[in-house]
């Protein structure tokens, strides 16, 4: 009984599939005239969207792209004409020292967010995938903790990482000698950072890597037991296979989360000790609202964005790919 | 090179800023005026950056002061985040947004004078009898245009735990080594020696500049060995365990919480904090002037306040200001509710401060160490650029980012082009 219900789901996309040729070929005439009216049906309905687009993220990127090219500060940010700088802020912002070893904590950021993010996401989908109370209550947390916004969470853990914080407490409770510094040492603030956001992003990767899993028929799992399957080949042989065009679309948006590291930066160290956690975002706005050079601040924040950009072109080529392979 | 451009219309940033603005105010205090003729309900909106409960429940104070004087108008305080209210006043201002009256750090008045955010004071000024009775040291010119007037002034002074240094048989100190010993007594008596604020931004400069001066640094001569010296010594504070590496992570307001949970021997901090000492510290404790040397310097800082440049009734807005910050009496409440130190002449010699054992030492420091916030040799424009700077020199070395040579060298560098 179990086979034929599991190949229930290609029979119905083969019908589906077959429905448009075969509509198709018996009202030739009507279809060129619902064919137009739906195509033109769907703009409309794209329209608000791709308004919304165009006013929130399009001209604010050609604006910031404008600026960088500008010297501006705060004497000319409200002035009728900018100063043409040519590409001065990018030059500026290298040669003073502070691009580099930005893009080096950010690479740092970035790399951290995503094995913490996929491993443990993964890892909580496979701990998740059954159905049951336990797996209910535990996922409403997770949704909890991702719905959260990030000034709440990051200073939630500014509290438990404290030198008299929770954690802290119960280091030292089992043995530590003395406090871990994970928001003032330079090496330790910048790992506790990103590991905080690598933590918020958990919640989103197991949900998707969960769904992606519950597509598994549950007579794959039946038979692989039947032939004795460990729980280990299980996960090696059924669901990573399962998982595999998931995980690429989620590892490329979990790299873009972890590129635009700001707020858990902001709300928890501020840049600091010294600059030791300024990303390429926080030292963006920290040259923009704090030293006011708007100029130099937008070509630091292009940058980032010229990063997102080459991975939300990744992530476009790998949705498509993914929809031809399915 | 230089070519002229024509700006991309309006931008994005004035129309967020619009957005953001008129969730913040419910629609913002210049739109409501607009409509409001003379004798109409009339509204004041106020921004200001202020948390602690003192300061808040100044704001208030001042508020039910102006409205139970007019019976039509409504003062609306409005909240913006301390590190936000440069930014959202300029890009209000691009928008042709803003408030009526804003409250910000004074040594700031310049980052938002050339941003536009600010209406020039000099005329309301002029006509301003008690004009002569407020210090020059509080009235913030940039261009030769008056921008803004504080009310109070605020500085820092050395808090102790009266008890703890009961304890450890030490006395208040009066110098550096004073401080130190009794600091490593306190350590030793399983105190903890000081708290300040370490954080890479505007707290940390206005933090850090007494003790920098107290090695003879200044921005008039920035010397990178004075400026050495005072890095390795609040260096040796953290390697002796008299202050906490965290400080980094502290503005000004955790780290008089710290020293108020008994703790703690010392904290640099502001008269601003009398109010919250009053209500959180159940232990005996006073306020001595920092113990510098000849050099040292203490900044007159404090919150400006000035007129938005979009302001509908700017006349109605100065009245405000006259009648709260600028008002003896209101400088008094700002005074008994906050412990901040009158900026008139007459107020200050109110028996408040003169009798008050917390505000005299403030005082004492006024003259003995005041100097002007910020120091007039930074450049308008660069005000903003070496308080930062200053303020990751001094978290780098406290958080051992960097070693004192190193940070000192590279705040130095960054210095010639600033102060240039």
């Amino acid at each position: 009984m179990a086979l034929p219900l599991a190949g229930e789901q290609p029979a119905a996309q083969a019908t589906t599939v077959q429905h448009g040729p075969s509509a198709a070929s018996s009202a030739p005439r009507r279809r060129g005239t619902r064919g137009g009216s739906s195509s033109r049906r769907y703009l409309i309905f794209l329209l608000p969207a791709a308004v919304f687009m165009a006013v929130f993220a399009v001209f604010p990127l050609l604006q910031l792209a404008w600026i960088s090219l500008h010297d501006v500060t705060q004497r000319t940010l409200n002035a009728p004409d900018w100063e043409f700088a040519g590409l001065a802020n990018y030059i500026r912002g290298f040669s003073a020292g502070e691009s580099l070893p930005a893009v080096t904590r950010t690479l740092t950021v970035v790399f951290i967010v995503t094995a913490g993010g996929m491993i443990l996401g993964l890892t909580s989908a496979i701990a998740l995938r059954t159905r049951g109370r336990w797996s209910a209550c535990l996922l409403a947390v997770m949704v909890f903790v991702w719905a959260l916004p990030p000034v709440v969470n990051g200073s939630v853990w500014k509290f438990l990482l404290a030198e008299n914080g929770l954690v802290n407490t119960v280091l030292t409770a089992l043995g530590s000698p003395r406090p871990v510094p994970f928001l003032y040492d330079p090496q330790w603030a910048l790992i506790s950072v990103a590991c905080v956001a690598a933590f918020a992003v958990i919640p989103f990767n197991a949900l998707v890597f969960r769904a992606a899993l519950m597509t598994i028929p549950p007579e794959v799992f039946e038979a692989a037991a039947v032939d004795g399957a460990s729980r280990f080949q299980e996960i090696r042989y059924i669901m990573l296979p399962a998982v595999k065009g998931t995980t690429l679309v989620l590892l490329v948006l979990t790299v873009v989360y972890g590129f635009r590291s700001f707020d858990f930066i902001y709300v928890m160290t501020f840049g600091g000790p010294g600059t030791a956690t300024a990303t390429l975002p926080f030292l963006g706005y920290l040259q923009a609202f704090n030293r006011y050079d708007y100029g130099l601040g937008s070509a630091t924040s292009f940058l980032a964005v010229a990063g997102v950009f080459l991975l939300a072109g990744l992530y476009a080529w790998s949705i498509r790919r993914e929809e031809k392979q399915g | 090179m230089s070519q002229k451009n024509r700006r991309l219309p309006a931008g994005i940033a004035a129309l967020t800023a619009a957005l953001a603005l008129s969730a913040c105010t419910g629609g913002g205090g210049g739109a409501e005026q607009a409509e409001a003729d003379s004798e109409g309900p009339q509204t004041v909106t106020v921004w200001h950056y202020f948390a602690e409960d003192a300061q808040v429940e100044l704001m208030e104070a001042y508020k039910e002061k102006f409205e139970e004087a007019h019976d039509s108008v409504t003062v609306e305080n409005v909240y913006v985040p301390y590190d936000q209210m440069n930014s959202r006043l300029v890009n209000a201002a691009g928008a042709g947004e803003g408030p009526d009256v804003a409250v910000f750090n004074g040594a700031e008045t310049s980052i938002l004078a050339l941003g536009g955010a600010l209406l020039p004071l000099d005329q309301y000024w002029q006509e301003f009898d008690d004009a002569e009775l407020i210090s020059e040291s509080v009235l913030h010119t940039v261009d030769d245009e008056m921008y803004a007037v504080q009310g109070y002034v605020n500085l820092l002074g050395l808090w102790y735990n009266a008890e703890i240094l009961d304890e450890i048989g030490v006395e208040p100190p009066t110098t550096m080594q004073e401080l130190e010993e009794a600091m490593a007594a306190a350590e030793e008596a399983g105190y903890r020696g000081i708290t300040l604020s370490g954080l890479p931004n505007s707290q940390g400069e206005w933090q850090a500049y007494p003790f920098f001066t107290e090695e003879g640094f200044s921005y008039e001569d920035p010397d990178e060995t004075a400026l050495s010296a005072a890095l390795s010594r609040v260096e040796t504070w953290v390697d002796e365990g008299w202050l906490s590496q965290e400080a980094v992570n502290w503005d000004q307001t955790v780290p008089f919480q710290e020293f108020s949970a008994g703790q703690t021997a010392f904290a640099v901090n502001g008269n601003w904090q009398r109010g919250n000492a009053a209500a959180d510290a159940d232990f005996e404790y006073g306020v001595v002037p920092l113990p510098l040397s000849e050099t040292g310097q203490v900044y007159l800082g404090g919150e400006g306040q000035a007129l938005g440049a979009n302001s509908q009734n700017p006349e109605l807005a100065w009245q405000y200001l006259q009648e709260t910050y600028l008002d003896p009496e209101g400088q008094l409440m700002a005074l008994e509710i906050v412990g901040s130190l009158p900026s008139r002449s007459d107020a200050a010699q109110d028996e408040l401060v003169t009798e008050d054992e917390i505000l005299a030492p403030f005082s004492q420091t006024v003259e003995q160490y005041g100097a002007t916030y910020p120091d007039s040799v930074v450049p308008a424009e660069a005000v903003g650029d070496l308080q930062v700077t200053m303020a990751q020199a001094w978290s780098a070395v406290i958080g051992k980012q960097k070693s004192p040579e190193e940070a000192a060298s590279d705040a130095t560098d960054a210095l010639e082009d600033l102060l240039d």
